[in-house]
């Protein structure tokens, strides 16, 4: 029964997702010019993806077991379980958000040593000699791979407002 | 003509730079295609970003040799550790994997080299002989064609979902829409911007597509904390030689195994959606079908492992041809393959061959050339193999998205590319959770201007629909895509016994030869009356058995 909620939570959304789609559909300018609307093609999507997420939402409900695919976890209840069973996922979105957010001030090389450092001390926990290998790991790929595009592919990667005060 | 292609691409080619590229490439995609969770689309897309500042040539030279180098590598980890590098070596594992535990890994690894080899030279030759004819046969399609080509190729993908046909089609629309974002190509509107700059560029497809699937799949790979902290192997001395000779004498012995298997596998990798993942387990079902000794299936044969490697690497030779003479992306990995192309400026499609025959020709050589490599580089890559396995999957999933990182911002030195690779991989996780299919929406992605382009110019040379239901190949793709919308409806109403079922496959054969006796000309107009005359033969058959798909035994 929980799957059959959540396939409905699901298509709910979709629908609503489309109706916002379609509500902003109408700031699309027409022009003087041409046969097709730039507004038509996505309306004719929106439709579309409409009638097909209220098929979904139909057939949730109805308790087709077909469409109830989302996973059974096996985590435990509760927002304390939820963020245990998806630990490493939400570390990995918030600190690429943090990189994100960082990288007009560190720069690409900077940010991203950081980053992967980070990230492979929570993934992988910080006992031992890790701190040392995961340093030197971020260090030589991301050096390596900054390197590479810059002076082997002459991309202009971010330099960041922290390195360019030197 | 042919031979000056030939050659003008074999020019452009044969020189250390490319070489060392190519070498670079395959060696890439083995060790790639040989990491559990690591899938060959996903080492294609993350070469994109390398190739965007050499010619074309070399960068889709490049990006070849790593899909060639990635479909052979599944072989290394299925045979050695039991578990598939790739969904495209599954079925490799299932006589593979008892091979070299009963004491014969380098027999077995040879074999898989080999039949890889096979496979991969067997698709290269069908790519160079059939893409061109195909092509001459896509200069036929007009935009009603082309938009319900699309279409077809969006049902198909979402079919192949298959008891989850709703969510593949639901994946599928969210890709087109995802692609109407920005200004539109036909009259530069502003689409869906939200006041927003980043957005009124539109998402970058490859962002798009790296987020969809590298960024989400690698936080799939590092769910579970145990897990990632696990290496994928802790032996410390695998060591093993590939044996060649013995292997290719198996190999020779067996042939028709292998002509059989790379047949499947073309004919599959020609088919919208349906990749390697599907032709293995094909290849290997009908290997066993047609053995003499089904029963030893499973228990460490040669059979088990040619069926399915010279399936797997024949595949890409299919989705190749397809995208190059239609522009229609086969899976996944030909979708970013046609992102590779656009970003050079080249737009496949029904002129394509004719218009850059020496680019044309040179991804049809490299695509031979990397096959030769793989056979040589394979054996070199096998002891890199052995200690990449031994590397936590948290460390490489970080050290590649770090990656993803740089090579996203890249691509046109954009920040917005790389909050679009944020939100999308967020968007591919939650999709991938909750069971949406991935390909179909990468596909809607990647043809969905495609196919309002083609729209736009059908409404602009006629604005009547009928066009879409008169014009022959257009009403050929809406059977075709109707047909295989009910698939799957068809397979489980078939096993239920469902009258109508009866009719599914007579139906479509009538269907089908309607547009093609439209099209005129001999071979269309036999075409047409072998479909009718097959579709009679089985109305006939089911009718003898009472309606039903096979006659009740009469038991005494």
């Amino acid at each position: 029964m929980e799957r059959l909620n959540r396939d409905s939570v699901i298509a709910i959304t979709l629908l609503l997702f489309c109706g916002v789609f379609f509500w902003a559909s109408f700031d699309i300018r027409t022009p003087n010019y041409g046969v097709l609307k730039p507004s038509t093609w996505p309306r004719v999507v929106i439709g579309i993806l409409s009638f097909l997420s209220l098929i979904y939402l139909i057939q949730s409900l109805k308790g087709n077991p077909e469409i109830a695919t989302a996973k059974k976890s096996d985590r435990e209840s509760g927002l304390r379980g939820w963020i245990d069973y998806w630990r490493n996922p939400l570390w990995c979105f918030g600190l690429f958000f943090v990189y994100l957010t960082l990288l007009p001030v560190l720069g690409m090389l900077i940010d991203g040593i950081a980053f992967v450092y980070v990230l492979m001390g929570v993934l992988g926990g910080w006992d031992g000699k890790k701190p040392l290998v995961h340093a030197y790991i971020a260090v030589l790929t991301i050096g390596s791979m900054w390197s590479l595009f810059t002076f082997g592919l002459n991309v202009m990667l971010p330099s960041g407002m922290f390195m360019d005060s030197f | 003509m042919v031979i000056d292609n030939i050659l003008g691409a074999i020019d452009v080619l044969a020189n250390g730079h490319a070489m060392l590229l190519m070498a670079v490439g395959v060696a890439g995609g083995l060790i790639a295609g040989a990491i559990p969770g690591f899938t060959i689309a996903m080492a294609v897309v993350l070469t994109l970003p390398f190739t965007f500042g050499m010619p074309a040539h070399l960068g889709l030279a490049t990006m070849v040799s790593v899909l060639v180098g990635g479909l052979s590598g599944g072989l290394m980890a299925g045979i050695l550790t039991g578990i598939p590098g790739t969904p495209s070596s599954v079925a490799t594992t299932f006589d593979g994997f008892p091979m070299a535990r009963n004491g014969e890994p380098g027999l077995a690894l040879g074999i898989g080299v080999w039949s890889s080899f096979c496979g991969g030279i067997i698709s290269a030759v069908l790519l160079m002989t059939m893409a061109p004819q195909l092509a001459q046969i896509g200069l036929e399609f007009n935009p009603w064609g082309y938009f319900m080509l699309v279409i077809f190729a969006l049902t198909i993908t979402a079919s192949l979902a298959g008891k989850n046909m709703v969510k593949g089609l639901i994946a599928g629309a969210l890709g087109l829409l995802v692609r109407t974002v920005g200004e539109d190509e036909a009259a530069g509107m502003a689409r869906f911007d939200f006041g927003s700059d980043g957005l009124l560029g539109g998402f970058d497809f490859i962002a798009v597509l790296i987020g969809l699937f590298a960024f989400s799949q690698l936080l799939n790979d590092v769910r579970d904390p145990e897990k990632a902290k696990k290496s994928l192997t802790q032996q410390s001395n695998m060591q093993v030689r590939i044996e060649h000779r013995r292997a290719i004498a198996e190999i020779l012995k067996r042939w028709q195994i292998v002509t059989r298997s790379s047949l499947i596998g073309v004919f599959t990798g020609i088919l919208p959606g349906a990749g390697g993942s599907i032709a293995n387990i094909l290849a290997y079902d009908q290997a066993k079908k047609a053995s003499k000794y089904p029963e030893k299936f499973g228990t460490g044969i040669p059979d088990g492992i040619i069926a399915p490697e010279s399936s797997n690497n024949a595949v890409e030779g299919g989705a190749l041809i397809i995208l190059m003479a239609l522009g229609i992306p086969g899976d996944v990995t030909a979708a970013i393959m046609l992102g590779a192309l656009l970003m050079h400026d080249v737009v496949p499609g029904p002129s394509f061959i004719t218009d850059e025959p020496v680019l044309a020709y040179s991804i049809f050589i490299s695509f031979f050339i990397a096959t030769f490599m793989m056979i040589g580089l394979q054996s070199i890559m096998l002891k890199v193999f052995v200690r990449v396995t031994k590397v936590p999957m948290y460390v490489l999933a970080s050290i590649i998205l770090g990656f993803c990182g740089i090579g996203v911002f890249a691509l046109q030195n954009v920040t917005f590319d790389l909050w679009t690779l944020l939100w999308f991989g967020i968007l591919g996780f939650t999709m991938r959770h909750f069971g949406f299919p991935l390909a179909p929406m990468i596909l809607g992605v990647v043809l969905g201007n495609i196919a309002e382009l083609n729209l736009a110019r059908a409404l602009a040379i006629n604005s009547d629909l009928t066009p879409f239901f008169t014009r022959p190949w257009s009403l050929f793709f809406m059977i075709v895509a109707g047909f295989s919308a009910l698939f799957p409806l068809f397979q489980g109403h078939r096993v239920k016994e469902k009258f109508w079922t009866l009719f599914y496959l007579p139906a479509a054969c009538f269907a089908v030869s309607l547009p093609l006796f439209m099209m005129g000309g001999i071979p269309r107009t036999v075409l047409a009356m072998v479909l009718i005359a097959y579709g009679a033969y089985q109305l006939w058959r089911r009718r003898q058995n009472g309606w039903r798909f096979q006659a009740k035994e009469n038991t005494p």
